[in-house]
């Protein structure tokens, strides 16, 4: 458990930031610190146990069908990144207390930092395929918004969406990778993974997989050629990058891949991918840090190839270089941390970050010159200093790797040309920073920091000194126990400054020396550079971008054209083309099952309905006549219904017909009254062959269909509709009860639909003709007083039918569904004969929390079955006895189904209701001063 | 048994003249001469034949199942309500719309105020869209 608590821990902490900002910067902090402290207490807790040979495990089954546990361990590989992003991420907290200027929101900022760092852990913790995958992404969504911190800043907009998209796309191969490495080792847990490496190497799948993983490392860890999002990502606050991009989330990749390193390592294909990828990013960053005159672009690409060096030396494998990858990706946290720390600090007392503008700094800030100063050295890898070591032990590597046969030379000499050029560009970074006098002055006198703001970076600089004076003390323990996580026996550390004269120490000296004279010829190397045109990554992956968003473009406009004829066309077509394909298989189309007799009655519907149809199409022209023979088609079908013994949906029919006609007038109000004739011959060909092959084909499957024997489901509703659900109304049981989550969704679909229209008719001024099609002008008498009568003495008799039709419904046909129908029609009718403002000025209710009410009764009563131990929408019913009531039965379906009763009501007459509002002439304006209190405002934003 | 062959009589007669009057509101629907007339038909006529032949359904399955059903009662009902409104409102539609009558169609549009059948004829905004 200790374990989950520190995920836990962090997580907890984006919490804290916000409420506390307002209590000062200073709080904040302290508070925002708390939880990482006690997180690194917890993982430094573990550290005895680790070294008594045991693992730290935590592990709770999270989606147990998916393989995806909530696992977490702690080995010496987890520790030692564990350390650092906590440890760094103090100092990071820290110093951005200072950084961030006073009106900067830094709850919002340490809110971020703080998600970020959970998904950090979660990466480095992680015991499980999927769960560090999770992280993983986590870490990409978590660096966006840290990124994009100064949202205003279009650089920075840009920068966090193009590290987004090239470490999210990296992110969906990992996945795909991580699923079939997971798939070949035949379990996600990480144990199972790491033991079975030999199998995976055999799998003939192992190269793709490869491939998957190590895109998603090296987009991560910004490999060539992924490596253009992190220079732009330095548009993220200084603290960003400092934490972000040289300490922690680009030694995300790193880290997968020395995690992965027993399972997926042990190959050739490894051994070259990796190594020339990390041996050709090395060179690249080197080289751009060398030539850019922005302070934090040089540390970008310096990041860039020191990322490049470690990726080389996991891609060697040999169980030194591993030491040495650990080894450097320590001393890399230390002294990047303190270079991006001091180029923050730079930046915020100058007010730029320009080389031509900077210089001479030494007299102005002499501890931060200092201090960047013995960075710099261990950056470029100066005897006494951290990074000296580690270097030093890459080239021993270089030298001794069997990788690339004859050509073995080749990588001690581009890794010392790497060397001399890291060299140079540390060197021309302090000169030009401290000792050269600056071109142009800077845009602020610069000074000295506040102290506490210079203190994380001094810290870290004093470590790359201990660690460089005493190697062997400071730095074999933890090496040790973190290189126990990826090999099988630690080789014996030799941690030492002085080794004796061989040929990596000769190889420092040439790159030192050499470095030291690149920087001299820097003014010409300059001019050789200037010869080529600057390829800003920025435009080119904004082209591609803007190319892959004109083609979808196209392809959207070509398929989306806006006509309803073509996606009814396509729709038709297709199923056309599956269910022909289907028939044309069957072996023959009678199946062998009796039919029943026709009558006459069947007949005379079968031919009124098809008369219906082809009226509606004849007519179309006339729209009146055209949607009374429509509804002739749906009262001939609510019969059919009526006839084949399904009295629900005969009923649900005749109400929803009612429905849709009203609904079908009041859109028709406002289109033309008179439609132009548009279809050509060669298209009314294409319709009615499309049309009568489809109905050809459909008659066909239904027959076929019709004489077989099915032996469906409904047998079981049928069978188990009283002892399951205590109702002999099968359908209302089906809906209410077996499929009652169906129906929840429906409801909320249909609740939705409601608001949705509400929303758009908001407002909504549309033009209204005010006379017909042969030029009268509507008749002035709206309310004829015999249907105003009428209609209201009928509304408490309607409403007595729809209860009465409600509460019958569990065992005899009715329910809900029509019963909310039957209470629209009713209530519409009075909205007909009455108008919209006297209506609602006697009905004086909302209709959208009637439709949200209904959603939420209906969900309540799933909800409710948890509180007895039962699944979501657990339905239980007893019978009764009431004194003079007699016995009844009560089933919570009946609770369920007033659910479903008000998001009907809701829906329908938010619809109808408000689609009526528009029509009318009297519809509520905002100047409109009769609508006075009871009428509900369209322009007002508040839902009453 | 003599009150069987009675009631079998009385439900004879209503079926008859229920069928009857819905022959002839039917007939005078299709054969009358102009639309004030011929909304006689289905909304008079045919609702006394529909309401006759209900209640010779009612009364069968009374004597037959031996205890009243009111749902045809209730059909009828909402018959006769529905029928009226209807009838006034097509109508007032007719008058609305000025449809042309025969001579021997009595009265005029003359309980319509002057302002509700809309003196002039305006061009609807539509017309050179179609």
């Amino acid at each position: 458990m200790t374990l989950a608590w520190i995920p836990l821990l962090t997580l907890l902490g984006v919490l804290i930031p916000v409420p506390m900002e307002r209590f000062g910067r200073r709080l904040c902090t302290l508070a925002t610190a708390t939880p990482v402290v006690i997180a690194l207490i917890l993982v430094l807790s573990q550290l005895p146990m680790l070294l008594s040979g045991g693992l730290p495990h935590f592990s709770l089954t999270w989606i147990p069908s998916l393989g995806l546990d909530l696992a977490f361990r702690l080995d010496g590989l987890s520790l030692l990144f564990a350390v650092l992003i906590l440890g760094i991420g103090l100092l990071i907290i820290l110093y951005a207390s200072y950084y961030l200027s006073a009106e900067e929101a830094s709850g919002r900022f340490y809110a971020y930092l703080m998600l970020f760092m959970t998904s950090m852990i979660g990466i480095v913790m992680a015991d499980n395929l999927i769960l560090l995958w999770i992280f993983w992404e986590l870490t990409s969504l978590s660096s966006f918004l840290l990124i994009g911190f100064w949202s205003h800043w279009t650089d920075a907009r840009k920068g966090a969406r193009m590290a987004m998209t090239v470490t999210g796309a990296g992110g969906l191969a990992l996945l795909a990778g991580l699923l079939l490495l997971g798939d070949m080792a035949g379990s996600f847990d990480m144990g199972t993974v790491l033991a079975s490496g030999e199998a995976i190497v055999a799998d003939d799948r192992y190269p793709i997989m490869l491939v998957l993983v190590l895109l998603g490392a090296f987009t991560k860890s910004a490999q060539f050629p992924f490596h253009f999002w992190l220079p732009h990502a330095m548009a993220a606050p200084t603290p960003v990058s400092a934490y972000l991009h040289s300490a922690t989330m680009v030694k995300a990749g790193i880290f997968l891949m020395a995690r992965l390193h027993p399972a997926i390592g042990d190959s050739l294909l490894w051994s070259w991918l990796v190594t020339l990828t990390g041996m050709a990013t090395f060179l690249y960053g080197a080289w751009f840090a060398l030539v850019k005159t922005d302070l934090k672009a040089i540390l970008a690409f310096s990041t860039v190839s020191h990322l490049g060096l470690i990726t080389a030396l996991l891609g060697i494998g040999s169980p030194m270089a591993i030491v040495a990858a650990l080894f450097h990706i320590l001393n890399h946290a230390a002294f990047k941390g303190a270079m991006f720390m001091n180029a923050g600090i730079i930046d915020h007392e100058t007010g730029t970050r320009e080389l031509d503008q900077l210089g001479a700094l030494r007299h102005a800030m002499p501890m931060t010159a200092l201090v960047t100063m013995i960075a710099a050295a261990a950056m470029a890898g100066v005897p006494f200093l951290n990074g000296f070591l580690s270097k030093e032990m890459f080239f021993a590597e270089t030298l001794y790797t069997p990788l690339l046969g004859g050509l073995g030379w080749l990588l001690p000499m581009l890794a010392t040309l790497g060397g001399i050029l890291s060299v140079a560009y540390s060197l021309r970074l302090v000169h030009a920073v401290f000792f050269k006098p600056a071109r142009r002055q800077p845009p602020k006198t610069p000074h000295e920091p506040p102290r506490l703001m210079r203190a994380p970076a001094m810290l870290l600089v004093m470590i790359c000194i201990a660690v460089g004076l005493f190697p062997a003390l400071l730095a074999t323990g933890i090496l040790e126990l973190a290189s126990t996580a990826v090999l099988e026996s630690v080789p014996e550390l030799h941690l030492a400054i002085w080794h004796g004269v061989n040929l990596p120490l000769l190889m420092s000296l040439i790159a030192i020396i050499a470095g030291v004279a690149t920087y001299g010829l820097h003014i010409h190397l300059k001019r050789f550079v200037r010869q080529f045109a600057p390829i800003d990554a920025r435009l080119v992956f904004e082209g591609a971008i803007q190319t892959i968003a004109s083609i979808a473009h196209t392809l959207t406009r070509r398929l989306d054209n806006g006509s309803l004829q073509r996606y009814m066309s396509w729709l038709l077509g297709g199923a056309l083309l599956l269910a022909t394909l289907g028939l044309v298989q069957l072996p023959r189309l009678d199946g062998g099952q009796a039919t029943h007799p026709v009558d006459g009655i069947l007949l005379l519907g079968a031919a009124l309905m098809i008369f219906g149809a082809i009226g509606t199409v004849v007519s179309h022209r006339h729209r009146l006549i055209s949607l009374l023979m429509l509804s002739v088609v749906g009262l001939v079908v609510s019969l059919t219904f009526a006839r084949f013994s399904a009295p629900d949906l005969a009923l649900t029919q005749l109400s929803v017909e009612v429905v849709t006609m009203i609904l079908l007038m009041l859109a028709l109000f406002f289109l033309p009254q008179k439609t132009p004739r548009e279809s050509s011959a060669k298209r009314n060909i294409r319709d009615l062959t499309l049309a009568g092959s489809l109905g050809m084909v459909i008659a066909s499957l239904n027959y076929a269909v019709l004489t077989r024997d099915i032996d469906s489901i409904s047998n079981f509703f049928v069978e188990n509709s009283v002892p399951g659900g205590g109702g002999h109304n099968v359908v209302n049981v089906i809906l209410v009860d077996f499929r009652g989550f169906d129906t929840l969704g429906e409801i909320t679909v249909l609740a939705l639909a409601g608001l949705a229209i509400y929303k758009l008719l908001n407002r909504l001024r549309l033009f209204m003709p005010h006379s017909d099609g042969e030029g009268r002008v509507w008749s002035p008498d709206r309310y004829p007083m015999i249907l105003t009568s009428v209609s209201q003495t009928l509304l408490p008799l309607a409403l007595l039918v729809s209860a009465f039709i409600f509460l019958r419904g569990h065992n005899q046909p009715g329910g809900g569904f029509i019963a909310g129908l039957i209470t629209a029609v009713a209530l519409i009718l009075i909205y007909m004969a009455r108008g919209v403002e006297w209506t609602q000025s006697h009905l004086d209710f909302p209709y959208q929390p009637v439709a949200i009410g209904g959603v939420a009764v209906a969900t309540l009563t799933g909800l409710g079955s948890f509180v007895f131990g039962y699944p979501f929408l657990t339905s239980a019913f007893g019978h009764f006895h009431l004194p003079w009531l007699g016995d009844f039965e009560l089933a919570t379906a009946m609770l369920f189904d007033l659910g479903v009763y008000l998001a009907v009501v809701g829906a329908t007459l938010m619809i109808l209701a408000n689609l009526g509002k528009v029509t009318t002439p009297h519809r509520p304006r905002k100047d409109d001063s009769r609508a006075g209190t009871q009428q509900p405002q369209p322009s007002s934003k508040e839902p009453r | 048994m003599t009150h069987y062959v009675i009631l079998e009589g009385v439900i004879a007669f209503f079926l008859i003249a229920g069928g009857a009057f819905a022959f002839i509101g039917s007939l005078g629907m299709t054969h009358l001469r102009d639309f004030y007339m011929r909304l006689h038909g289905p909304t008079k006529s045919t609702t006394i034949g529909i309401g006759c032949i209900l209640i010779a359904s009612m009364l069968y399955f009374w004597v037959t199942e031996g205890k009243p059903d009111i749902q045809e009662l209730l059909i009828t009902l909402f018959l006769f309500i529905t029928a009226p409104v209807t009838a006034h409102l097509l109508a007032k539609t007719g008058l609305h719309l000025r449809l042309e009558h025969v001579e021997k169609t009595r009265g005029h549009p003359v309980e319509l105020r002057r302002e509700e059948v809309g003196e002039k004829p305006v061009p609807h905004p539509d017309k050179g869209h179609g």
